[in-house]
């Protein structure tokens, strides 16, 4: 994997990584496309994508309003809120 | 001299209850976080259902659109990381939209007929709310997840003016379908332009985007402030850069948006946890079901069946609750023209005045039609009809019913209007000898007399008659 794309990346994600950082995940990141590429080899040609498997039916569900008893747990868990907001870094 | 090339990128919030991929209400305004649930908040191991709402009325757009629509339509996953969407990817559909290939008539600034061609109509989900403040940014999923419409233009507009006239008839359409409200400024209806310019003849230039634009005015604005620019641009040999630009309110400017690292790529691949969804025979039906008479065919079949103007159609086709009301009560009463100035004129004044919507108010299209016919019917004057109109604001009556509480009915029989002259005369013998002798002057104070008798409900040309008979 070429550096440079996992640091285009990394930067996408707003995720800052280390030069430890990038030699360790580049590696990682490179057996996975290695695997990929396996896969890639495959003779598909003639063949009709298989987005989803074992879809019978139209699965979709009525316009029915069920809040979810969660909402209030969900804000809870944030690790950083003010009043019911999530807070984060400024991303602007 | 350059042309302007402008396409649309339309967003509506659809009219569902609730979100797109789950069962969270779909309101806004509440707390921050109340309508939130592990679907929309992108917890890992949920899974989305989709809204069968949604997605008719994604349909019924497209097929008002003249859309090819798809047989077979699937979901994407577009990947971007912002933290407005907590999944690091929206729903949408990519590969497979629910239609493609459509084309709708507008009536352009000039009052010409044009006609824009539709790329594509997909449905996705809306992002969430943040609001940056000093260090923070603060952010509020109630909106991620909500039915969102795209309607994607061909390049076919050429001025800002005919953008936002397009516009504007696309809120009337979506508006008569009843799948959104369309307000601008509550962003349930948002706009992206795209611009470039070129000289007749030459292909397309280089576009710009241009976002932030929460008005048609701003649209109009946006785009003849892009042309200059553009134009002055290329006169000066510099070259166009395809960029992101937002409006500048304040400054009528359009302003470069600093660019993220290189250009985003989405990597855009099948949702897998939507099925594809393929319609059938009811859901067809359903789509159908939802079709109307789209608002500019409407405007044309009401202004030539009625004769109205320009002015009058674009009023009564404004909204199809406005049309319907217009139609029922020009039946009713044969007299559309008539029917056209009421809404137009005196109507408006009752509702600024009790500060209602015709929708509210007490008015019906039965109600405007007996007034018309009253009127018509030479039973009341303009002047009762106006008293009439506003008695039924008040009263929640009838006119014809008030006008007999009130005893209003216009005196039409000379019957009825002689022993009212008779005891004016009787009051004022010494005009009424005056004007026998010669002074003509004084028989306007005669009539003046016998309407103030008749509280104005005396017929005037009766009077006038009645008059010249008894003085000779």
């Amino acid at each position: 994997m070429d550096i440079g794309e996992l640091e285009t990346t990394a930067a996408l994600a707003q995720i800052d990584l280390g030069e430890g950082d990038l030699a360790r995940l580049g590696d990682a990141v490179s057996q996975m496309l290695a695997y990929f590429e396996k896969m890639n080899a495959l003779d598909t040609e003639g063949l009709q994508p298989t987005t989803h498997a074992l879809v019978k039916d139209n699965r979709v569900r009525p316009d029915i309003v069920e809040p979810s008893a969660l909402a209030d747990d969900l804000v809870d868990r944030a690790p950083e809120r003010e009043d019911r907001f999530f807070v984060i870094p400024n991303v602007l | 001299m350059y042309q302007t090339v402008v396409g649309l990128e339309i967003h509506i919030h659809l009219n569902t209850k609730s979100k797109a991929f789950c069962s969270c209400l779909a309101e806004f305004g509440d707390e921050p976080n109340t309508n939130v649930c592990p679907v929309c908040l992108g917890y890992p191991g949920v899974l989305p259902v989709l809204n069968e709402e949604a997605l008719t009325q994604g349909y019924t757009v497209a097929r008002a659109l003249g859309c090819n629509l798809s047989q077979r339509t699937l979901f994407d996953r577009k990947n971007y990381f912002y933290p407005d969407m907590p999944k690091n990817y929206q729903i949408t559909q990519f590969h497979d939209p629910v239609g493609r290939d459509g084309k709708i008539e507008f009536q352009a600034h000039d009052g010409t007929i044009k006609t824009i061609r539709i790329h594509d109509v997909h449905l996705e989900e809306d992002a969430g709310k943040m609001i940056h403040a000093g260090d923070m940014s603060l952010c509020d999923y109630n909106r991620a997840g909500y039915s969102l419409l795209e309607v994607v233009t061909e390049p076919d507009l050429t001025s800002g003016e005919d953008a936002e006239a397009f516009l504007l008839s696309f809120q009337r359409l979506v508006r008569y379908l009843g799948v959104s409200d369309g307000n601008m400024d509550e962003g349930s209806m948002k706009c992206d332009t795209n611009v470039s310019i070129r000289k007749a003849g030459e292909p397309l230039g280089t576009k710009v985007e241009i976002k932030n634009l929460n008005s048609t005015r701003f649209i109009k604005k946006a785009i003849e402030f892009e042309t200059k620019r553009q134009a002055t641009a290329l006169e000066t040999n510099q070259r166009i850069v395809q960029e992101t630009r937002l409006w500048n309110e304040n400054r009528d400017v359009t302003e470069s948006m600093r660019s993220k690292e290189g250009s985003l790529d989405y990597r855009y691949f099948p949702e897998p946890d939507i099925p594809p969804f393929l319609p059938d025979a009811a859901f067809w039906a359903a789509v159908e079901s939802r079709q109307v008479e789209l608002p500019l065919a409407r405007k044309h079949r009401l202004t030539a069946a009625f004769g109205l103007s320009r002015e009058q159609g674009d009023f009564v086709a404004e909204s199809r609750f406005m049309a319907d009301f217009f139609e029922q009560a020009a039946k009713e009463s044969g007299n559309g023209l008539a029917v056209a100035n009421w809404l137009m004129g005196d109507v408006q004044k009752e509702l600024n005045h009790f500060n209602l919507s015709l929708e509210a108010s007490p008015l019906t299209p039965f109600r405007l039609a007996q007034l018309q016919k009253l009127l018509d019917s030479g039973r009341i004057h303009i002047k009762i009809a106006k008293q009439l109109l506003d008695a039924v604001f008040e009263q929640n009556k009838d006119p014809e019913v008030v006008m007999r509480e009130k005893g209003l009915e216009a005196i039409t029989t000379e019957e009825q209007l002689s022993p009212i002259v008779d005891k004016v005369f009787e009051a004022h013998a010494t005009v009424v000898e005056a004007i026998k002798a010669g002074d003509a002057r004084q028989k306007g104070f005669l009539v003046g007399q016998v309407m103030k008798a008749t509280d104005g409900r005396a017929a005037p040309a009766l009077v006038n008659s009645l008059l010249a008979k008894r003085l000779g």
